[in-house]
Formats: C-alpha cells, sequence, structure tokens
C-alpha cells in the first residue's frame, strides 16, 4: 500500500536489467545435444526502491516466480544484471555473496510445505541466524525469535510447538518472521497470500503492511491475484511469457492501462458486485498462452492480440512509454510494450461500499 | 424444486473424535437456476454436495441425518445400483483439479465414449463420435485430431472443458461444480465459466457452484447460502446479499477482499480462525470470532431466520441479524 511520503525520489534498492533464465531442453541419454530452451524469463527489466511495493502480476508460466527465485541467488541468471544498492550480485559468490542475501530475503507461496515438519517454530525461525551468526549471538537467539512471533502477532509461548500445530494462516506469519530473522532490507513475496481462505488473507496483507512501515522494508510481491496486488502495491508490473508488457503506478496501470494484455486481464477480474455484470465489457482472449520453449516472433502477444498486424510479427516493442502517448503527459504516459498502445477503458462497477478501517486483530 | 437438500447431517469418525462437517443444511435448486454455495475450506461446502452426489467415502464419513430429494425421491433411501443410474446420467459433477480426475493412461476420446458406452449401451464406434461432437460443443478446437490425446498433452483450460463435456455427455438435470475455476488462470476462468453459463442456459440445467470466490460468485448466481461450519448461516438473491448481507460472517467475507475498483487504506480482517469441526464453539459457532456477539450467542444456536425487513426470499442465522442487515 502506498507508503505515506511519495516513493518516486527515493534511492533506488534493486535494479534489474536484461535478466535471461533459459533453461536448455537436451536430447539423447549419454550424448546430450541441447535441442531448443525454454525461455522463463526472457529479458526482464524493473528498478525498485526503497520503501516502495513493486508488484508484479502474471498468469501462471509466465517467469514471475522464476524472477523471484533470481533475486534470491536461488537461481543464477543467463544473463543480465541484478544490482542491489549499485552491486551486481550475479557476479558474487563466497562471504560478499552472504552478506548481500541476508539483506534479501523470501517469502514462500505454500505454508504448508516451505516449513520443516521436524523442526519447532522456534528453531525455523532462529535457524538464518546459524548461517548469520553476526546477527544475533548464541545466547540471544530465543529472546530475538520471541520478539519475531510477538512482531508477526504470535504468542511468544508457542515456540516450542511445530508447524502442524498452526492454522495456514499462522504459518504464513511463521514464514514472515523467518524471513524477517535477519532484518533484510528487501522482502521477496511468492504468491503469500494464495493459499489461505479469504477471511485469513486480510490478516496477513494486514501484517505485511505493517511491518513495511515498521521496518522500513521493501518488497517485490508477486501474485497472479490483480485484487490483492493492487492493494499493496505502489507500482505493478505485468509479466507475460517471460517479459514485463506494461510497468507503471497502481493507478496508471488499473485504470489507465494501454497494453491489451493487460486490458484483457483486467477484464477477465471477477468483480464481488452482482449490479456489475450487466454493464461491464469482458474481454475473452482467444486461446491459450504459447509455449516458453517457441515464442512468436516480434510481439509475443500478438497470437491472442485483437490488434495484432504485420507489424507486431516484424518488430518487439520495447517497454517504453509510446511515442504517441508521450506528448499528452497524464496516466497514459508509462511504459507499455505495444506499437499500438492506447487507453482502453476497462469497465468497472460503480463505486462500491467504503472499507471499513478496523485495527488489526 | 429440482433438488432439495434437508437438514442434512454429516460427520466423521477419526482417530481423534468425531468431526462435524454438516450440521442442519438446508438447500434447493430449480431446473435452470444457479446456486452458489459460498465458504472457506472446512465450513461443508464440498462434503454437502459430495453428500448429494453419492461419493462421500463411508467410512470415515457417515450421513447421520436428514434427506436429499431429487425429483421427488430421496436419493438417501435408494440402493446403491439404483444411485449408480441417478449419478452420472441425471445429475454430474465437475472438479477442481481436472488432471486428478482424467485416467492419464486413457485418451479423452475413450474416457469420454465411455459414459456412452456404459449408460446408453453404445458402440465404440458410435461412441468415439458422440465425444467428437461434445469436444466440439465445449469449443475445444480440431476436436476430430485431438480426441486420441491423452489428458497431460491439454493445457489446464481445455482440461476443464473435458470435465464439463464428460459431465454433460448424458444432459443431466443438474451439475455440481466443485470450485471448477480455482486451479485456473484469470484468462482461462473468465473463458470457462462463460462456457459453462451457456451451457447451462441452453439446457436448462440447475448448477450448483461451489466456491470460495466473492468474485465467481457475483457474476453468475442467482442465490447464494453461505456456509460456516457445517450450517447455512445465510441464504438470500445475489443482488441483495452484496447490497446488505444479514450475517456478519459475510459482512466480514465482503468487506475483507481487496478489490480491483477500489483502493483501501486497511483490509477489514475477520479475528481469529475458523472453528475446530471436533469442538464446535456452543451457541453460534461463529460468535468468538464476531464483533455483534451477545450473550445470547454463545448459548442459543441462531435458527435460520426469515428475514422479513427484505422483498426478497431470504434467511439469516443471526440473532442480530436486523442490526447487520441495517448496521
Amino acid at each position: 500500500m502506498a507508503s505515506a511520503p511519495a516513493t518516486a525520489s527515493a534511492e533506488p534498492i534493486l535494479e534489474v536489467s536484461g535478466l535471461y533464465k533459459h533453461y536448455p531442453l537436451t536430447q539423447g541419454i549419454l550424448f546430450k545435444k541441447q535441442v531448443g530452451s525454454v525461455k522463463a524469463v526472457d529479458g526482464v527489466d524493473f528498478t525498485l526502491r526503497r520503501g516502495e511495493t513493486l508488484g508484479i502480476v502474471g498468469e501462471s508460466g509466465c517467469g514471475k516466480s522464476t524472477v523471484a527465485k533470481m533475486l534470491v541467488n536461488l537461481e543464477r541468471p543467463t544473463a543480465g544484471s541484478i544490482k542491489y544498492k549499485g552491486e551486481d550480485i550475479t557476479k558474487l559468490s563466497g562471504r560478499a555473496l552472504k552478506a548481500v542475501r541476508r539483506n534479501i530475503q523470501m517469502v514462500f507461496q505454500d505454508p504448508y510445505t516451505s516449513l520443516n515438519p521436524r523442526m519447532t517454530v522456534g528453531d525455523i525461525i532462529g535457524e538464518p541466524y546459524d548461517i548469520h551468526p553476526e546477527v544475533a549471538p548464541k545466547g540471544d537467539r530465543r529472546r530475538r525469535v520471541r520478539e519475531l512471533l510477538d512482531v508477526v502477532g504470535l504468542n511468544p509461548e508457542y515456540i516450542n510447538r511445530y508447524p502442524h500445530q498452526f492454522s495456514g494462516g499462522q504459518r504464513q506469519r511463521i514464514g514472515i518472521a523467518r524471513g524477517l530473522a535477519l532484518r533484510p532490507e528487501v522482502i521477496v513475496a511468492d504468491e503469500p497470500v494464495s493459499a489461505l481462505d479469504v477471511s485469513v488473507q486480510a490478516q496477513v496483507i494486514n501484517l505485511m503492511d505493517r511491518l513495511q512501515n515498521e521496518f522500513d522494508l521493501s518488497y517485490v510481491f508477486i501474485a497472479h491475484d490483480l485484487s490483492i496486488v493492487r492493494h499493496i502495491s505502489d507500482r505493478v508490473g505485468v509479466m507475460y511469457l517471460g517479459r514485463i508488457v506494461e510497468i507503471g503506478k497502481d493507478a496508471e496501470i488499473y485504470d489507465h492501462p494501454t497494453h491489451p494484455y493487460t486490458q484483457a486481464l483486467l477484464s477477465a477480474v471477477p468483480v464481488p458486485d452482482p449490479e456489475a455484470r450487466e454493464h461491464r465489457e469482458r474481454i475473452i482472449l482467444a486461446g491459450d498462452v504459447p509455449s516458453p520453449t517457441n515464442i512468436p516472433s516480434g510481439c509475443r502477444f500478438r497470437t491472442r492480440c485483437w490488434k495484432a498486424q504485420e507489424r507486431c510479427a516484424q518488430e518487439v516493442p520495447a517497454l517504453v512509454v509510446p511515442p504517441h502517448l508521450r506528448g499528452r503527459g497524464g496516466p497514459e504516459a508509462h511504459d507499455s510494450a505495444c506499437h499500438f498502445a492506447e487507453a482502453g477503458s476497462v469497465m468497472r462497477s460503480a463505486p462500491g461500499q467504503v472499507v471499513p478501517t478496523e485495527a488489526e486483530s | 424444486m429440482l433438488l432439495e437438500v434437508r437438514d442434512l447431517h454429516v460427520e466423521f469418525r477419526t482417530r481423534d473424535g468425531v468431526a462435524k462437517a454438516v450440521n442442519g443444511v438446508d438447500y434447493g435448486v430449480d431446473a435452470g437456476e444457479t446456486l452458489a454455495v459460498l465458504g472457506e475450506s472446512g465450513s461443508g461446502k464440498s462434503v454437502t454436495a459430495q453428500a448429494v452426489m453419492g461419493i462421500l467415502d463411508m467410512p470415515p464419513g457417515r450421513i447421520t441425518g436428514g434427506e436429499i430429494l431429487f425429483q421427488g425421491r430421496d436419493l438417501l433411501r435408494l440402493k446403491e445400483e439404483e444411485r449408480r443410474k441417478v449419478r452420472g446420467a441425471e445429475m454430474a459433477m465437475i472438479f477442481q483439479d481436472a488432471l486428478s480426475s482424467l485416467n492419464p493412461v486413457l485418451t479423452v476420446g475413450d474416457q469420454l465414449g465411455e459414459m456412452f458406452v456404459v449408460h446408453r449401451g453404445m458402440s465404440r464406434k458410435d461412441a468415439r463420435a458422440k465425444a467428437v461432437e461434445l469436444m466440439d460443443r465445449v469449443r475445444i478446437p480440431a476436436a476430430k485430431e485431438r480426441v486420441r490425446q491423452y489428458p497431460h498433452q491439454f493445457s489446464g483450460g481445455m482440461r476443464q472443458r473435458i470435465m464439463i463435456a464428460m459431465a454433460l455427455a448424458l444432459e443431466p438435470a443438474l451439475i455440481i461444480a466443485d470450485e471448477p475455476t480455482t486451479a485456473l488462470d484469470v484468462t482461462v476462468q473468465a473463458q470457462v465459466m462463460e462456457l459453462l453459463a451457456e451451457l447451462r442456459r441452453e439446457y436448462r440445467m440447475g448448477l450448483i457452484l461451489i466456491t470460495h470466490d466473492l468474485g465467481v460468485v457475483a457474476d453468475v448466481a442467482d442465490k447464494i447460502a453461505v456456509m460456516y461450519a457445517g450450517r447455512i448461516v445465510e441464504s438470500a438473491p445475489v443482488h441483495d446479499i452484496y447490497k446488505a448481507p444479514a450475517h456478519p460472517y459475510t459482512r466480514g467475507l465482503l468487506d475483507s477482499i481487496p478489490r480491483l475498483d477500489q483502493k483501501g487504506r486497511q483490509l477489514y480482517a475477520i479475528k481469529g480462525l475458523p472453528p475446530n469441526l471436533m469442538d464446535i464453539p456452543p451457541g453460534c459457532a461463529f460468535h468468538p470470532r464476531c464483533p455483534l456477539a451477545q450473550d445470547v450467542c454463545r448459548t442459543d444456536v441462531p435458527p435460520l431466520y426469515e428475514v422479513t425487513d427484505s422483498d426478497a426470499d431470504r434467511g439469516s442465522a443471526c440473532h442480530f441479524w436486523r442490526e447487520c442487515l441495517h448496521g
């Protein structure tokens, strides 16, 4: 959610440029030869500023989780750079890498499989201290873990319990506490609430929001649920088949999308308001997402796009402010990788009820 | 009424005790109508549907009371043989996870055709032709060629279409769809829901849509039943419930979802956790999480009150439904 000061002026904390991840496809048993590659991430650029939340949305297979893994160095990119405070972390190794990793932590999607069932909650949250003992001296760890449990809204007395004794929402709180243990500056959250029930989702989102202000965190928030991403993000990037096709401030993307894919995606989201049923136009995309082993030439969205022309098959559209929108300024003038980008109104419901603000439980 | 569930009770016996999954559910669907059953995991929405379909695992499950009237007959009194004839031919189910519901070693043509061989006694060849026709109807491109393919050769959205084709095969009067689009991406979800709605209109089928997604419900449902801890806590036509919920749980759910068209400051969060089904709180099961709870809620189980302040036919299992509706 928008933190009070405008984040546009804040210094960049992560700069990603020209990021690629291609997985080779091989054939043959003894003599493997490469017959192609899965282009999971195929040229991604973005900047994350201090204190900001950057949302990344996209459908399954668009490469958003691979980007997340590269940000925390669980995968090495094929090409490109990830600069943390000006230093390219993809080139680092050994001690220097370890130091950087401390500052970029991850929260995983599935709170049921990302916690070791044989470890107590205290051991799970305290494990990062085994790897980075400089953060907390041995005698101090239990106290720190208790503090962390308290911070994420769990009873510190639960320190000796096992993950199965907690509900899904509580487990995700444990995952968040582990992510916070080393006092990182950046948290990469990959679908942190999609495994949770609706009533519990709100609790976890409010928690992440509070922690951001409390610890001055920057988030990369990855999800397929567009409503949640809008709620939490300052800026949003839309990914399709390994690339960001449109990126901008949340209102620019959600209220003034210019890329046809973003428009289709937004129009497909069911709005919880039956009154909106009659007067909404839905763009139903034809067909399926092409295989990442065989990406269409030119614009990768052209095979499903209703605006596609000759030019789209020839020229790859760059992720820039489209020239014809540049002069006009206003919210339409943001980066959009489409030759024929134009403002398209996405029909929405009339203003609905006001969401009451209430203290988190 | 096409289907009427009356006072259904289902429990599961486990090593740790008895889990009361369904505790007196009533709902009904007419031909051509869509009923959405809304609830979180553990609310009993799927168990109720499995009891209706007759595919509940027994044991550990046990139906301890109630009636399921389908076209006037009580399904719970039928013999398994007769029940089997109803299942598939007169009512069919679409599951959430199409990949694990399809047999990976049979072609989709064989699986679709099997319906006609078993229920209609058709020859393999005729059944194959029928399968192609069905795949055309759910708009799978190049059906003639793809009928020979295996489930893994289809995308998620296409697999769900095959599930729908299979459910439609014998033109049942009732379809139960259990989270049919939860595993799908939004653009595909829109395709599948559109198809389902269209086919329902065409065949005038009754549809029970089980989901936790308030957005999907608003898009397609005629009426809604909200479940909590194995009971229906609110039932109403779709427009009324979104405009003014008459149960604090429904209100909490509606307020806790972030919306695409609004950027709120903070989300309302329902406090606490859903109840443990082995130890459901006394009185109103929602009272420990409810902002309106009074002493009476801790002791007296609220019946499904008729909401008399509304023109529509609606009910709420809250002692203070009036306060909730107007507050």
